[in-house]
């Protein structure tokens, strides 16, 4: 054989080893950004959640805990609040329990972390004078002391460390704290709880239960601290809370609804909601309260008022289009109001992504001038809220 | 030197070729011993690759990214601890693990983690679950809710035909229970798939309520950043006392350090097959020089130079050790099929249950084979080159010179051996007491003494010689003679067959004193009739648990004697976990064999039922402890001093652990978990009958393991055997590396000798004669072989026992000493030599004369 054969020869063994060992080894195992699917198995359930289907006797302090039969609930808090020198800050901070199985599925469990209750909450602080927003989300299981809600013997909600807990009959201690958001506020019942809708049963649609079970805290008075990085604000004003269940609150066809809670400066305040279609339209079913100063209360059907978006602000992260100013009338109450978000950009980007966010307002009730804050939340723009609640 | 080969004229390397093709035997020979020292450092090395690989993939499919770790000695973390710590808003990942090994007759019987997780908590370290935990997933319902719920990966599932919605049984410690497959996991790249082999992921309640481990918690896994001393402080004082919070390193570490040593060992073990090796190499190498002076000569006449003569014999070095080298890589992938399987199965007896193979070769390991086997060739082929290019331009040269120059070198090389044994000496009395270190010393000691082979064969003839003549005349005055006079390369063959055959016996011996020193603790320590325990997947200490109801049932068969109970877990120690062993027997402490007390048996007694515990003596060597001294753990009511009674010998694991009495281990942890029971028979009974018995009764319970003392006992040896596999297979190995060695040596040796011999058939002796010649030459130089493998073996197991051991695994060895082991060893150095000289003999006594002295 040449010289050349024997290079030959052995340059195709090395070849045919190099060969035979890339075979035999498998691809250096690589760790992915991508994240594993999970299928789980769909098993149907036996029974059926609760459906709120009338109104219910509802009685305080009971209904201010959970009430699991019932597929979905949540206790929402928003607030605005100002420093001595009127820095505005706003804050949500929201509990919501999903249960996983109808009651009748629920098996015996021996482990304390066997849940059928899921929790999930979102805190959000707009920051007006920075002009920042910022957004958390959590979720737990509704077991192991980790995340819950109860009426007795005090009421409390709590999601690991983010809580409201009832320190004395009408007083609340609220906490919530991530990153370098934190809030820490002490809310005093002012009017005591106010039932929405035909005394809490506040229907969202015709067919029966399509409907939830609605209670409020309009006007709490707030006091406490917040805490963005290293800046530390004392800060007062007011909070507002709502309580709902339901099963089934968004009827066919609808994809959203938009939402106010407005309290003025005469005392008195007006919460509003609008049920959206898929076209655009309004629903029959869209209905409101005026809560007077003295707590007594004035249910308003959607003919009783109007609202007129004046200007649309659109997520620059999701596309999605919002409105971004209203007028506000009751003019059975002479009312009219414009509402303008403190900040535009107050989209929360979570498991789901909506618009809530401090609003200011300014107008006029039976001649006089009257101004006031609140919160507006608006679903349904980013994607439909069908089947999310 | 590779310039010389690079430029090589043509013509030349055409010399070096022409000798390679006629001398195809002796280069077969050359190739032949390297691949067989390559393939096994190969072998070796993908299975120590493979097992290690299989202990980071199997742990880290529990530990994913966790940094720290909360653990508590006893039953575990009580599970509120963590809702605690999350209520505390630390900010930091925190995932709850429950963790069980398991195995299921539906997935291949196999070891299996049964990892309970908090879909919730959990993405930021496995995410198996997916990042999005949110509960509006509907098909985490069922998993999360449903009594029993597992997950699988998709490889599984698919392997084993296991769909959505099927229900399979489990088995975990003796108890069987049917799962329900809630859920099918696709992990998204390879390494998750490989992690997920052998893992059964269910919620935490589930796995909670199937390991039967309500209220309860393995760990808490936590991500920590950098430098969080502060957080560290902040989490430790939110801890009740009993647990502790250390980093993930700090507790892999021991595991990962131990296996290292038997990797090492094994490792060391293989190069040795290579050290044979290349005394071939350079034995042959030497040979081809010789036989080519008057060639390279002539060369030098023609005006080659000396770099070139250099180049041409390294040339061939090079093709030699790169044919050798790759086939080698070849038998190696080859021959770690089994290796990889030999090595694993020991790993998993002796340090961790591992629930993930290794596939695939690691490129590396091929790479570090092939280019060790050149790379020894090349520098052992450097000196025969050099030889060869200081062959002076004429040809009147012949090998005598050689010889007489090999006289003066014999001494020299004398001198060197004493020289390398003396300082190998040195290393182990060194107070650093490395394991590198030790195995330099054995290498050193090895070489010395293959050194010092020359001499000794000189002298050895020298001795035989008056005896050969007087025995069988003429021919017995030859070969001895012969032996002497060509010594530069006999005594290069007797010392590679010397040396496998000392590593032979070595490591028989070390073998053989391991067996007796095990078997003469076992005595000692299995005092019971009856030991009744949990299945488990380690050989060496069950830590799983036996039902209480089975420990009260047979607590209530007083006909059966005495139960004693023990306990076994793991304990946190200041230097990470430890195994305790807790023992309801008060006079446990009189079935141990001791390497220290604080003082008589009744001080020992007395010291340990006030609560000190006795350690073995791996424990002891690795935490540097003494009787006399304490121990800090971490106990339920927090860190407590413990003082150490006594060291016990111990050899089931070299981990090491400590031996308490049950009283005080409830005192102090709280925890009434049992993991074995021993009974001590009234005479008379039958130990088998009443294992049947037993076992019997208690399966509608438990599967339990009840093994009669005797079959407990020949569990243990067959435990033994196994983990010692390799070991011996790699002995078998070396010495079929050194016989090849020996076989091409001798022949080659005898047929350069054919013109000697021409003139010695030319002169009368006839074939039957010269047949005795070439077998009493190769008979003798097997027996010279065979009895300087004697010491040196000898040395190598002392070294091996007394140091290499105790480095190791920290076992002190009793030496026990097997003349047969030094018989075999001879008569298998002389069996090697003997059937090595057949084909030369039969060549030889079969050549006419005249062919024979034509030579070449």
């Amino acid at each position: 054989m040449s010289k050349r054969g024997w290079i030959l020869v052995f340059l195709v063994a090395i070849g045919l080893v190099v060969w035979a060992a890339l075979l035999l080894r498998s691809p250096e195992p690589q760790a992915s950004q991508a994240a594993p699917v999970f299928r789980g198995v769909q098993v149907e359930p036996q029974g059926a959640f609760r459906m709120v289907d009338g109104p219910a006797q509802i009685s305080f302090p009971r209904d201010h805990g959970p009430h699991p039969d019932y597929l979905t609930e949540w206790w929402y808090y928003t607030g605005n609040l100002f420093t001595a020198e009127g820095q505005h800050f706003g804050y949500q901070l929201t509990f919501f329990r999903r249960a996983l199985l109808p009651p009748e599925d629920r098996a015996e469990r021996t482990s304390s972390w066997a849940a059928d209750q899921v929790y999930m909450a979102h805190f959000a602080l707009t920051d007006t004078g920075a002009g920042t927003f910022s957004s958390f989300e959590r979720f737990s299981r509704g077991a192991a002391g980790l995340a819950g809600a109860q009426a007795e013997p005090v009421y409390q909600v709590w999601l690991e460390d983010w809580q409201v807990t009832e320190v004395s009959a009408g007083r609340y201690r609220l906490e919530a704290k991530s990153g370098e958001v934190s809030i820490a506020l002490d809310l005093v019942d002012i009017k005591g709880p106010v039932l929405q809708g035909e005394g809490g049963y506040s229907p969202k649609g015709a067919q029966p239960g399509n409907a939830s079970i609605y209670n409020s805290q309009t006007r709490l008075g707030s006091a406490g601290t917040i805490t963005v990085g290293e800046e530390q604000y004392a800060v007062s004003g007011l909070s507002w809370m709502d309580h709902e269940y339901s099963t089934s609150a968004l009827g066919e066809g609808l994809v959203g609804w938009d939402w106010f809670s407005l309290q003025l400066d005469d005392g008195s305040e007006l919460m509003l909601f609008l049920l959206r279609h898929e076209d655009g339209t309004l629903d029959p079913y869209s209905s409101g309260t005026l809560i007077q100063s003295d707590g007594s209360t004035r249910p308003l059907a959607a003919e009783e008022f109007e609202i007129t978006p004046t200007g649309t602000w659109t997520s620059p992260h999701t596309g999605a289009r919002y409105p971004a100013a209203w007028e506000i009338r009751v003019p059975g109450e002479e009312i009219a109001l414009a509402v303008r978000p403190r900040l535009a950009d107050q989209e929360m980007r979570l498991s789901f992504v909506y618009w809530e966010g401090a609003v200011r307002v300014e107008g006029q009730r039976q001649g006089g001038p009257v101004s006031g804050n609140g919160y507006v939340e608006l679903t349904g723009y980013a994607h439909s809220m069908q089947g999310e609640f | 030197m590779m310039q010389g080969t690079v430029f090589l004229p043509a013509g030349l390397r055409r010399v070096g070729w022409r000798y390679f093709v006629l001398r195809w035997r002796q280069s077969l020979f050359m190739v032949l011993g390297i691949m067989l020292g390559v393939a096994m450092m190969v072998s070796i090395d993908l299975a120590n690759a493979s097992a290690e690989e299989a202990f980071v993939l199997s742990s880290e499919a529990v530990t994913g990214k966790a940094t720290h770790q909360i653990t508590g000695g006893g039953p575990g973390v009580p599970e509120e601890v963590y809702t605690h710590l999350r209520r505390e808003g630390l900010e930091v990942p925190l995932a709850p693990v429950v963790t069980r090994y398991v195995s299921s007759p539906r997935l291949g019987d196999r070891p299996m983690q049964l990892l309970g997780l908090d879909v919730f908590a959990d993405a930021p370290f496995r995410g198996y679950m997916g990042e999005q935990a949110s509960g509006g997933e509907q098909g985490l319902i069922a998993f999360l809710t449903r009594p029993g719920a597992v997950a699988l990966s998709e490889e599984n599932a698919a392997r084993y035909g296991l769909r959505p919605g099927d229900t399979f049984e489990i088995e975990l410690e003796g108890r069987r229970k049917e799962v329900f497959l809630a859920g099918i996991v696709q992990p998204p790249d390879d390494l998750s798939r490989r992690t997920m082999e052998g893992l059964i992921l269910a919620d935490i309640a589930a796995a909670q309520e199937v390991a039967g481990r309500e209220g309860w918690l393995d760990r808490i896994d936590l991500i920590l950043p950098e430098d969080s001393q502060a957080l560290e402080e902040r989490i430790r004082d939110l801890l009740p006392e009993g647990l502790q919070l250390a980093p993930v390193e700090a507790r892999g570490g021991a595991v990962a350090e131990m296996t290292e040593a038997f990797r090492v060992n094994l490792s060391a073990l293989s190069m040795l097959a290579l050290v044979v090796g290349l005394f071939l190499i350079y034995n042959t190498m030497t040979f081809s020089v010789l036989q080519r002076r008057p060639l390279f000569g002539t060369l030098r006449c023609l005006g080659v130079t000396r770099g070139e003569v250099f180049g041409l014999v390294l040339t061939e070095a090079l093709w030699v050790g790169l044919l050798g080298s790759l086939l080698g890589v070849a038998l190696g992938i080859a021959l770690g099929r089994s290796t990889v399987g030999m090595v694993t199965r020991t790993v998993n007896d002796l340090y961790f249950t591992t629930t993930v193979q290794a596939v695939g070769i690691p490129v590396g390991s091929l790479i570090k084979g092939g280019a060790a086997g050149l790379l020894a060739t090349l520098i052992t082929a450097a000196l025969p080159a050099w030889e060869a290019a200081s062959v002076p331009p004429n040809t009147a040269l012949v090998r005598s010179v050689l010889e007489t120059k090999v006289k003066g070198l014999v001494k020299w090389s004398a001198l060197g051996g004493a020289g390398l044994i003396g300082s190998a000496v040195g290393l182990f009395s060194l107070p650093e007491q490395s394991l590198g270190l030790g195995f330099g010393g054995t290498f050193l000691v090895l070489i010395g003494f293959a050194l010092l082979s020359a001499v000794l064969l000189a002298a050895l003839m020298r001795a035989v010689e008056p005896f050969s003549r007087r025995l069988v005349g003429l021919i017995g005055r030859l070969a001895p003679r012969g032996l002497v006079s060509s010594l530069s390369r006999t005594s290069v063959a007797v010392a590679a067959l010397m040396v496998a055959v000392a590593v032979a016996i070595g490591v028989g011996l070390m073998i053989d004193s391991f067996r007796y020193t095990v078997t003469v603790w076992l005595d000692q320590t299995l005092q019971g009739d009856v030991y009744i325990s949990a299945p488990s997947f380690s050989a060496n200490a069950s830590l799983s648990e036996i039902d209480l109801r089975v420990v009260e049932w047979i607590q209530s068969q007083e006909h059966l004697g005495e139960l004693y109970i023990l306990r076994s877990t793991r304990v946190e120690s200041r230097s990470g976990p430890v195994q305790l062993s807790a023992s309801s027997n008060l006079e446990v402490a009189e079935e141990r064999l001791y390497a220290q007390r604080i003082g008589g048996s009744d001080t020992v007694n007395r010291a340990l039922s006030q609560g000190a515990v006795l350690i073995s003596e791996p424990l002891a060597n690795r935490m540097g402890l003494n009787a006399g001294d304490s121990l800090e753990l971490l106990t339920g009511r927090g860190w407590r001093s413990i003082p150490i009674a006594g060291v016990y010998y111990d050899y089931s694991s070299s981990e090491g652990g400590m031996l308490m009495l049950l009283p005080v281990y409830r005192s102090l942890w709280q925890d009434t978990a049992v993991t074995a029971l021993a009974l001590r028979l009234p005479p008379g009974m039958d130990a088998d009958l009443i294992s049947r018995q037993l076992e019997e009764e208690t399966s509608s319970l438990q599967r339990l393991n009840i093994r009669p003392n005797r079959q407990l006992r020949a569990e243990v040896m067959q435990v033994f055997e196994r983990t010692f596999a390799i070991t011996a297979a790699l002995r078998i190995l070396a010495l079929l590396v050194a016989f090849v060695g020996v076989l091409g040596s001798l022949l080659l040796l005898q047929l350069e000798r054919q013109r000697e011999t021409g003139i010695l058939r030319a002169l009368g002796l006839t074939g039957r004669q010269l047949w005795g010649i070439v077998m009493l030459e190769t008979g003798l130089m097997g027996l010279a072989a065979g009895l300087l493998a004697i010491p040196t073996g000898y040395t190598l197991a002392l070294i091996l026992v007394y140091i290499i051991n105790l480095r190791s695994f920290g076992w002190t060895l009793q030496m026990s000493i097997q003349p047969s082991v030094f018989a075999q060893a001879v008569g298998l150095a002389l069996l090697a030599a003997l059937l090595a000289g057949v084909y030369p003999a039969w060549r030889i006594s079969r050549m006419p004369a005249a062919e024979a002295v034509r030579y070449e």
